[in-house]
């Protein structure tokens, strides 16, 4: 099908805000004169920055080479920590009101003490996240825990967040998390169209660009790309999910374009696991925000028993109709690392066929990775051929 | 050099350890539940409960002492498991894979409890332990401190008492016994004063243990805390010290300089450290490490105190905090310069050391050395150039004057 002229506009345009996030947030924040406070990966509660009347900025990632960041932070640990700190030690970070690193491992737990030492920001903060989901306590604590930020977010901004205030915050972005949902299907349906650089694209975008205006964008896109036959426009194409940490580096996206690798689904926190599971709209709106927290996918970074992330992981597989799992793993992430061989392995015993590859932040060898992963899709297209057991 | 006449209570601690052992394979016979639990968690509850602990961490250190550390890991690397998991989590769980066990088996549990004020490692170790041995996994949760402790902090730990008091009333078939809970605690607490005791006779200008016999020494306050065992060891060894100091029996002979240390030591490298420390004539006294036993409870409001110590350890403290309680050790010891351990295993340990040793230098003045390596792993230990290292820093202490 024919990519229509509005729907390349549209996709040139978020591919452009994203060669470029702080350029673009710079010029959001002198255009509109708004404060900027930025976050780390994940979770962060973004609708209580926008409800204080900041403008959330997502740091998924930055520099590619890394000059400052050794002096502070060891090479061992991962380069998204190590590339996001390099930005901010660069002074390209210095335009921000406030930065809120959500403690999900022992490496953001120390860099907030480590980046406000070298170079302190008006707000510093931690979002200090349960790390059992299971039991009674957890929310009640979340939920003062939510509190507190909110009290230091109105403190920054010299804004109340209002109960009313909250609540459209929350709407907003329950309408923004549709959208991209509904576009992913459209993706999954019809990846000629919308590839996967694109759909994902447009999920990292969405943690860059003001809500409003990206709502706008997804409404525009939507109408563009109008309707489409189902029928047909798979053909060809293997469909695979993906599990780990974030899509990077993210010309990955492109050489599963390249072979004709359809990404049905995802565990990523550039991913799923940032448009899944919408907030109560009714009701006290923090708590509203600790459950979506507490009831949200399983990841690496706290268990539940309950919610057990070997069979999210097969049943994901399952119900999407991956023919395999990816598993992008970034080098020296300690909590998925502990995590693969289980993963792996609960993927081998349903007979799901899995595929490890090692990324980093910054300088990678590309072609090693492109190799991998085409040979993986060979296995995959050989079908009867595999025992599910890839072992690339 | 010359050496020490060998610490008499060397003898009682080897007993005590393998009393340890036997008691826990007692224990496995009568059916008594066995837990694992890590180095900073409240067994004081579970000894309430009537169950045994066993500390896996022990067992890594045992494992990196033997020099048997690699080769542990290599059965968990074999089975994915990334070389850039804590050492302790890597043997662990090479040892339940393995068919030779080189350091002993790795004791199977029936429960396991973590507590993460140390580190995120330990959860994660033992989640994967608990699916490993089908057995139910429970984490007593602990945000950082930033600053100062918090209320809700506190009452979240609070609350996961209570909850974990409840978890074991049903494990067990039995009602928690609170008095038993208060007795447990007094042992315990008894148990950490002597223990700092000790420690803090390293302040001693010149002094009979540092650092290096305190690692030896710590095992009993990290397995029979909350036991009359820990009690009677600690007097003991407080009695042998004393004397000791009476005898004119000193760590190192003409002690010169003391060092501060971070964190946990070399473990296959102790003697190759302790040699080159006393070449120098200089003392590494004391590091936070062997003081993360430092409680001290309130019997009378049990399930507050325990929060109040186990939370506000100074591992689960923010940069700014932790560097001033570095700086208070370094007072209290007075201590000529400092050595800081960035250790591939341990994270939580290690991030912010480079900014720390600059910032703790401008404040004291104190010369300070960072080394890399790995407390178990010797792939990860590069001798020439932690000796390098090490030598800058005689180096600035010599040119001082001292
Ligand atoms: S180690 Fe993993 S969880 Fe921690 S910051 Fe890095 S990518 Fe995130
Ligand atoms: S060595 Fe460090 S990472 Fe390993 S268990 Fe101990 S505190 Fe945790």
């Amino acid at each position: 099908m024919p990519v229509n002229g509005d729907v390349g506009r549209i996709l040139q345009l978020i591919e452009k805000t994203l060669e470029d996030p702080i350029g673009y947030i710079r010029r959001q924040k002198s255009e509109r004169r708004v404060k900027i406070v930025g976050w780390l990966l994940t979770d962060v509660p973004e609708e209580l920055i926008h409800a204080a009347g900041a403008l959330p900025f997502g740091i998924t990632g930055g520099s590619e080479s890394f000059s400052q960041a050794d002096a502070h932070l060891q090479s061992w640990a991962c380069s998204l920590a190590r590339s996001c700190l390099e930005l901010g030690l660069q002074g390209k970070l210095s335009f921000l009101d406030g930065l809120i690193i959500p403690h999900t491992c022992d490496t953001t737990r120390n860099l907030g003490g480590i980046w406000k030492h070298a170079r302190p920001l008006p707000l510093m903060e931690s979002y200090l996240i349960p790390r059992q989901v299971d039991r009674p306590s957890a929310k009640s604590y979340l939920t003062g825990e939510l509190g507190r930020l909110k009290a230091k977010l109105e403190q920054c901004t010299r804004t109340g967040i209002t109960v009313k205030r909250l609540h459209d915050s929350i709407a907003l972005y329950n309408r923004n998390r549709t959208l991209i949902r509904k576009l992913f299907r459209r993706h999954v349906d019809d990846p000629e169209t919308l590839n996967n650089r694109a759909v994902y694209n447009i999920i990292k975008s969405s943690m860059i660009m003001p809500k409003e205006d990206h709502n706008n964008l997804l409404r525009e896109l939507d109408a563009a790309l109008g309707i489409y036959k189902k029928a047909g426009t798979t053909k060809g194409y293997i469909k695979i999910a993906l599990s780990g940490k974030v899509w990077e580096p993210r010309e990955i996206m492109n050489m599963l374009d390249g072979i004709k690798a359809v990404v049905v689904a995802d565990d990523l926190a550039t991913g799923h696991r940032y448009i899944n599971g919408d907030v109560r709209e009714s009701g006290d709106p923090i708590e509203a925000l600790a459950h979506r927290q507490i009831t949200r996918m399983p990841f690496a970074c706290y268990g539940s028993a309950q919610f057990e992330r070997r069979r999210f992981l097969t049943d994901m597989v399952r119900e999407s109709g991956a023919a395999g799992l990816v598993f992008i793993h970034l080098k020296f992430c300690e909590p998925e690392n502990f995590d693969y061989p289980d993963m792996k392995s609960a993927c081998q015993s349903t007979g799901i066929p899995t595929i490890k590859i090692e990324t980093e932040m910054g300088n990678m060898s590309l072609g090693q990775i492109e190799t991998r992963l085409q040979a993986f899709l060979e296995v995959l297209r050989g079908g009867a051929d595999n025992d599910g057991t890839a072992s690339l | 050099m010359t050496e020490r006449p060998p610490f008499k209570s060397a003898g009682l601690l080897k007993k005590l350890m393998s009393r340890y052992y036997a008691k826990g394979k007692a224990a496995r016979e009568k059916g008594i539940p066995i837990a694992w639990v890590t180095a900073v968690f409240p067994v004081e509850v579970l000894y309430a409960a009537g169950i045994f602990p066993y500390y896996p961490e022990n067992f890594g250190t045992l494992a990196a002492a033997r020099k048997v550390a690699a080769k542990l890991s290599a059965n968990a690397e074999a089975r994915g498991y990334y070389f850039d998991l804590c050492g302790y989590a890597r043997c662990g769980l090479g040892d339940a894979y393995a068919a030779d066990h080189p350091a002993g088996v790795i004791g199977r549990p029936d429960l396991l409890f973590c507590c993460n004020t140390q580190c995120g490692s330990l959860p994660k170790w033992f989640e994967t332990a608990g699916r490993f041995y089908n057995a139910p996994f429970f984490l007593l949760d602990s945000p950082m401190i930033e600053t100062t402790p918090t209320t809700l902090g506190k009452e979240y730990f609070i609350d996961q008492l209570k909850e974990m008091i409840d978890f074991l009333e049903i494990r067990t078939g039995q009602p928690f016994d609170s008095d038993r809970l208060a007795e447990v605690m007094a042992l315990s607490g008894e148990a950490c004063r002597l223990w700092n005791e000790i420690l803090d006779m390293a302040a001693l200008r010149p002094a009979p243990l540092g650092f290096f016999d305190a690692c030896f020494h710590m095992a009993p306050i990290l397995t029979w805390r909350g036991t009359k065992e820990a009690v009677a060891y600690y007097k003991n060894l407080k009695e042998e010290l004393e004397l000791r100091l009476v005898r004119k029996i000193y760590a190192v002979p003409n002690e010169r300089y003391k060092i501060y240390w971070d964190h946990s030591p070399v473990w296959p490298r102790l003697r190759w450290f302790a040699d080159y420390f006393a070449a120098k004539g200089a003392l590494v006294a004391a590091s936070q490490y062997t003081h993360s036993w430092a409680w001290s409870f309130d019997t009378t409001r049990p399930l507050e105190s325990l929060a109040e110590n186990y939370t506000e350890a100074f591992v689960n403290r923010g940069f700014e905090k932790r560097v001033q309680m570095k700086i208070a050790f370094m007072k209290k010891y007075g201590m000529d310069g400092f050595v800081f351990f960035s250790n591939r295993s341990c994270k939580n340990n290690s991030f912010g050391l480079y900014d720390k040793r600059k910032a703790i230098s401008s404040k004291t003045g104190l010369p300070g050395v960072v080394i890399e390596g790995d407390m178990s792993d010797l792939r990860f230990f590069a001798e020439e150039q932690v000796k390098a290292r090490l030598d800058v820093l005689f180096e600035q202490l010599g040119q001082r004057g001292k």
